[in-house]
């Protein structure tokens, strides 16, 4: 399911909008910075499942009794805030990129 | 610099373990109220008292909290007098623990209001967080 976030963002074409933009000729420094926000996005992703698979192996570990009540509730919740962070920073990149769409030409 | 939040989250959490490991002690202490030695006149079980130490956390220099150690309690055992126990010594005394159940219950209910005031902390904190995250939605 997340790496459906990291996945589909970079299909979006970020390339393509800002190189329409690069025409006006003013746009040279946003080009790096939206090819890096993307790598961001990307890095978001990653980091978002890695943390949710920590906390599923600390949630099986709990399980067994090998790690204490205490861990399997910091890993979760620490999941739970990352997954809320990476959906909320996808909403804004898609509500922006829906902006962009809807401007009238 | 780490984030303060997730220190604080972090130090909480090293809260609970510490009180957890207290609240450990606590029930040994209870639990062996009454165990007296195996053979004629030995010591019985001898009353457990955690301390904290204060840790420094070197990623995010964060004050942890941790258990320092885990020392007996040296004030002298309880003689009672009952000549048919095993544990018994000569004239007829057997050494019982030195746990007083006043003292085990005042201590675990400190360790209790203790857990609870780190899971507020760990409340407080994530609500901030969640709240500061709720900024980029609306």
């Amino acid at each position: 399911m997340i790496p459906a976030i990291g996945a589909s963002l970079p299909r979006i074409q970020t390339g393509s909008v800002d190189a329409g933009l690069a025409t006006t000729g003013a746009t040279a420094a946003p080009q790096g910075a939206g090819a890096d926000f993307s790598a961001v996005l990307s890095q978001i992703a990653k980091d978002a499942v890695t943390t949710v698979q920590s906390a599923e192996a600390t949630s099986i570990r709990g399980i067994n009794g090998q790690a204490t009540t205490q861990a399997v509730v910091e890993a979760v919740m620490e999941a739970e805030r990352t997954l809320q962070t990476a959906v909320s920073i996808r909403d804004k990149a898609v509500s922006a990129y829906m902006e962009l769409s809807r401007m009238a030409i | 610099m780490a984030d303060p939040l997730l220190s604080s989250l972090k130090i909480a959490a090293s809260g609970l373990q510490a009180q957890s490991t207290r609240m450990r002690i606590v029930s040994e202490n209870i639990a062996n109220a009454q165990t007296t030695g195996t053979t004629p006149g030995s010591d019985p079980y001898q009353r457990k008292m955690v301390s904290f130490q204060s840790e420094l956390d070197r990623v995010s220099g964060a004050q942890m909290v941790s258990v320092d150690k885990v020392g007996r309690d040296d004030t002298p055992f309880i003689l009672e007098s009952d000549p048919g126990n095993p544990a018994a010594n000569a004239d007829g005394y057997v050494k019982m623990p030195n746990v007083r159940m006043l003292v085990e219950m005042a201590d675990m209910r400190e360790a209790n209001r203790s857990y609870e005031a780190n899971i507020q902390v760990v409340k407080q904190a994530r609500e901030i967080i969640n709240m500061t995250i709720d900024l980029l939605r609306s």
